[in-house]
């Protein structure tokens, strides 16, 4: 029952955030495909909102940056996410095949945001009950760890 | 008509009019106090979501704490913990923080707190550091402007009552302290009839380093067994002097009430505080042992260091000549404060009928001249005439305390009368006075005891509230009024009820310390002994019965959140690490049947709970601290086992 | 002595009953810091506070600037007042019963130097608390002295103190004023009763005529009231 009453309550605040932003577009293009898209670019649907705006370039994975990405993980990651299996949050095994790498980027450096608008992770909000914190990450610690997840992967 | 009835009739009338005008007259004597005008209620009103103007800082007086209120909305934003324990957030509970609250005396887990004073630079309000005494056990205490939490607390030697303190030089190269109640130095077993003989003062220079902060005593004056009130220090002109008010120059040591208020004149003592530095760098001192603690929070531990320490430099004013003077102030003088250009010194003499106000560059001259009237103690006590710039006339009765607005005005509590009293600095005429409800005593301006004031409003502290607020029993709240000081009318703007005795408070425009203020400690920089950085440094280990459980929050849950293998008569210290990154996710920490109180655990820090292990169970633990939506199921629990038990400690912490 | 005078004289004598319920007198002192009212109340036999306990705090205000303390139970007066009153009183029913003008006479004339011998008397008082102050006292401000007024407000420091008749003070002074006016009416009639028995006595006229002739031989007749007086 309370978790009913909780998935009802998300649905709520999914459509509050949905008449929300529909009422900030300006654009008059397509209104119908922004509100379903929270007012975010095809762009942005993909990788993600954030400090991330252009592809990365990404080589093949340097195991020395992934490693000080392990030491980061540890510290800012573990507490929720596993690599073999889902834990408080999504397992990460398998990310770099759902996910793009500036989407992974973005939600790592920009969480509060990507689960207030992005509908990808208001749907995964949903499955996992508990948003995605900010860890006080930065630009550069973000790429290690996603060398660290780069290099983790199935 | 006949004449006899005409006279009969005017003798009625001539009643009813006695009795008219007798309830007339009554009728008239019941005075409507005046309120506020109509847009008062625009002018504090700060929108949901807006920020105020300023900051302010109120002493929590016998609370022991300090309180930050935004105004002019008067809204509390925040009680910062001090100079008494505090069981909502586990300030001097805690393993990290008890020390904190060490003296010479033991653990003294309260004090009164009452003057809040911000660290200045070039004589204007810095920001970095407000600064507060405690009266009881003589201490002072830095408060981190960053993170609003005391990380020094000093203990004052050969003192008894600080009161006169902890007003800063310009600089903030040093905060003072003085002995509010006389003692014999060094303590010793005397009677309490034989005061004048044995009892003395001393006023206390504090330095405070410019990096860190770090107080620390810098040198003691010793001086005549007076009760040494409040302090400011000199600026501009007069910057390298300092000024405290004494009263029981009688020195009497019974029914003060009556006893030290026989002298005409008390007096405001003039320390050159450069020229003692000058006597210390020379080795014209002496060094005393002493007793005395000093606590200081360590930054990477967030832990408390308490150190013991056993020295002081003590300076005799007959030994250096030139080091006080005394100015002759009339009846028992209270405040003592220096105008924004430092060339007015005014009294608060709290039995006169005016205001004196002292001039520096008269002093200056008269010290020249050697314009003195006598002698304490090698002191010399300058002429009145000679100091005295002038006097402020009908200037409200129980005059405690003056600020200054920066254009030229100064504000003056005037205890009795209840009012604020506005004179002009040079002229010393009233120019408008306000009533204040009830029984004011300090008063502050924002920057109002600095070279600048941010002279726009004025809080009165008000000692008596009746019939202001809604009654609660017996204990009533004190309470602040706010005023504005923008126009050449005062105006009362806002009455708010305040925590303890507000005695003094400081104010600072919202610019200065908003963009500063600290989000988070990074987990990175946690060097506490029982960190754990991840959940893989989490876990459980023994030592003899001691049994320590590094545990880890992150919304939603502890790790680890089962531990098994604790006996009957175990401590068991928890010591908890927030590992959320994110501002404003503290995580609570309490279990079942503690003895302490709850631990509140800021973002990226440790902080440690002991937890006897008593009775054989199991015991729930909790955050207590609504942090997210599955905040009810942030919880775990902890088995005791009988003492001769085989199991083996564990728990269930990530590897 | 006319019914009418009686009936004062009863009704003065009977508003004597009144300041043995309620206060003759009333000092209130009024500051900031004292919202509720603060202020002393003076009974025909003691005195208390406006409010509970309102004498307990004005003695600790007094002490401040060195004022006695005030104790109902040292002032003689207090216990003397109300056989004052209570003489008036019964003195005016007295009179009023045997409804002679020479007791209308006395009991006001009494009563009117009984009243002024009491004002003064409580003048002096209120100059002996307000001057005769501890010279060791906390706060002393030369020249300043705290009597308060006998009647009327004055400004003592931060109060205002005001002092007027209570209740049972109005009734006293209506009461007097009841005194004077029967003894002005009973004066009067006794100049005609003169009058009347004179005309009476010289025609043995009926009562139809009298009052005519009253009027007419008004001027013949006029002379001083004191041999008037029946004896």
């Amino acid at each position: 029952m309370k978790k009913l009453n909780l998935i009802i309550a998300i649905l709520f605040m999914l459509g509050f955030g949905w008449s929300c932003s529909s009422g900030d577009s300006n654009s008059s293009e397509q209104p119908a495909q922004q509100a379903a898209n929270n007012g975010l670019s095809q762009w942005e649907l993909e990788n993600g909102i954030g400090p991330v705006k252009a592809k990365m370039t990404l080589n093949a994975v340097d195991s020395e940056l992934a490693a000080s990405g392990e030491k980061i993980f540890d510290m800012k990651c573990m507490a929720c996410h596993k690599m073999a299996e889902r834990y408080i949050g999504p397992a990460l095994g398998d990310v770099m095949q759902r996910r793009t790498p500036e989407f992974v980027m973005n939600m790592m450096l920009n969480p509060d945001e990507m689960v207030k608008k992005h509908p990808e992770v208001q749907k995964m909000l949903a499955t996992y009950m508990v948003p995605m914190t900010f860890q006080n990450v930065s630009e550069e610690d973000g790429r290690a760890l996603l060398e660290f997840i780069r290099a983790n992967q199935k | 008509m006949e004449k006899s009835s005409i006279t009969k009739r005017l003798g009625m009338i001539g009643l009813v009019i006695t009795v008219a005008v007798m309830l007339a007259i009554a009728c008239a004597t019941q005075k409507k106090a005046s309120l506020t005008d109509g847009s008062a209620a625009e002018e504090v009103y700060v929108p949901p979501g807006s920020y105020d103007e300023y900051y302010s800082f109120f002493s929590g007086g016998f609370s022991g704490q300090v309180t930050v209120y935004g105004l002019p909305s008067g809204r509390l934003f925040r009680i910062i913990p001090v100079f008494a324990q505090h069981a909502e957030n586990g300030w001097g509970y805690s393993e990290e923080t008890k020390d904190m609250l060490m003296t010479s005396h033991g653990f003294a887990p309260w004090d009164d707190a009452h003057h809040p004073e911000l660290s200045q630079t070039d004589g204007v309000p810095d920001g970095r550091w407000l600064f507060i005494n405690a009266n009881n056990t003589p201490r002072v205490a830095r408060i981190n402007l960053s993170t609003f939490e005391t990380e020094d607390i000093l203990e004052i030697p050969n003192s008894g009552g600080n009161h006169a303190s902890p007003f800063v030089t310009p600089n903030s190269e040093y905060i003072v302290a003085s002995t509010r109640f006389s003692l014999p130095i060094p303590q010793k077993d005397v009677p309490i009839s034989e005061y004048k003989k044995h009892f003395k003062g001393t006023i206390t220079f504090v330095s405070v380093n410019p990096d860190d902060g770090l107080m620390d005593v810098a040198f003691q004056i010793m001086v005549p067994g007076y009760n040494y009130d409040l302090a400011h220090a000199g600026k501009g002109p007069s910057n390298g002097w300092a000024f405290f008010t004494c009263y029981n120059t009688e020195q009497a040591s019974t029914l003060l009430e009556v006893n030290a208020s026989q002298n005409d004149k008390d007096f405001i003592a003039a320390v050159n505080w450069k020229l003692a530095e000058q006597a210390i760098a020379e080795g014209n001192y002496r060094t005393m042992d002493v007793d005395y603690y000093h606590n200081y929070l360590e930054h990477g531990s967030r832990t408390t260091i308490s150190e013991n320490k056993k020295s002081v430099r003590i300076l005799d004013p007959a030994s250096v000549p030139g080091l006080i003077y005394y100015l002759p102030t009339p009846k028992s003088p209270h405040g003592v404060d220096v105008d924004p250009s430092g060339e007015y010194i005014v009294g608060g003499g709290k039995l006169a009928s005016v205001i004196p106000v002292h001039s520096f560059s008269k002093m200056m001259t008269a010290i020249e001249n050697k314009e003195f009237e006598g002698e304490v103690d090698g002191i010399p006590i300058l002429k009145y005439q000679s100091v005295i710039a002038g006097e402020v006339q009908n200037a409200g009765l129980g005059p405690l305390h003056t600020e200054f607005d920066g254009k030229g005005n100064a504000y003056t509590s005037a205890f009795i009368s209840s009012e604020v009293v506005k004179w002009k600095l040079g002229t010393w005429e009233v120019v408008d006075r306000i009533q204040t409800y009830y029984s004011i005593g300090h008063l502050m301006i924002p920057g109002g005891d600095s070279q600048k004031p941010w002279g726009k409003y004025l809080v009165a502290m008000n000692k008596i509230t009746k019939d202001r607020y809604l009654p609660t029993g017996p204990e009533l709240c004190h309470s602040a009024q706010l005023i504005d000081i923008s126009g050449d009318k005062m105006r009362l703007l806002l009455d708010f009820p305040t925590m303890g005795e507000p005695h003094y408070a400081q104010g600072i425009p919202a610019s200065i310390l908003q963009p500063k203020t600290t989000k988070i400690f990074p987990i990175e920089d946690n060097t506490h002994p029982f960190v754990a950085k991840s959940e893989r440094e989490a876990g459980v280990t023994r030592d003899g019965r001691d049994v320590h459980v590094k545990m880890t929050t992150i919304r939603t849950h502890f790790a680890p959140d089962n531990i098994e293998g604790v006996k009957v008569g175990d401590r068991v210290y928890f010591h908890i690490t927030n590992l959320e990154q994110d501002w404003d996710v503290p995580h609570g920490f309490a279990v079942q049947g503690m003895n302490t109180a709850e631990l509140l655990v800021m973002p990226g820090e440790t902080r440690t709970l002991i937890w006897e292990a008593k009775k054989v169970g199991v015991y729930p633990f909790y955050c207590t601290d609504f942090c997210s939506a599955l905040h009810q199921e942030m919880s775990g629990y902890i088995r005791v086992s009988p003492r001769n038990s085989s199991i083996t400690l564990s728990h269930n912490a990530q590897r | 002595m006319n019914r009418n005078a009686r009936m004062l004289m009863l009704i003065a004598s009977l508003l004597l009953v009144v300041p043995y319920f309620v206060p003759i007198w009333e000092i209130t002192l009024e500051a900031p810091q004292y919202p509720e009212g603060l202020g002393l109340k003076i009974w025909i036999d003691t005195i208390d506070g406006l409010n509970p306990r309102d004498l307990d705090k004005v003695n600790n205000l007094n002490h401040y600037i060195g004022m006695k303390e005030i104790v109902p139970e040292s002032i003689p007066e207090l216990k003397l007042m109300p056989f004052i009153v209570g003489f008036m009183l019964i003195f005016g029913l007295l009179t009023a019963y045997f409804a002679r003008p020479a007791l209308v006479y006395s009991w006001t004339v009494l009563f009117i130097i009984v009243a002024i011998i009491g004002l003064v008397d409580f003048y002096l008082w209120e100059y002996d608390y307000g001057h005769n102050l501890d010279p060791t006292a906390a706060i002393k401000i030369p020249g300043m002295s705290y009597q308060p007024p006998l009647i009327g407000s004055k400004q003592l420091l931060n109060f205002v103190a005001i002092s007027l008749p209570d209740i049972g003070g109005y009734s006293i002074f209506i009461a007097i004023l009841l005194g004077v006016i029967a003894s002005y009416t009973t004066f009067k009639s006794s100049k005609n009763k003169t009058r009347i028995s004179n005309n009476e006595t010289a025609q043995d006229a009926d009562s139809g005529t009298t009052a005519r002739r009253t009027a007419t031989t008004d001027k013949l007749h006029a002379g001083p009231g004191a041999h008037s007086i029946r004896s």
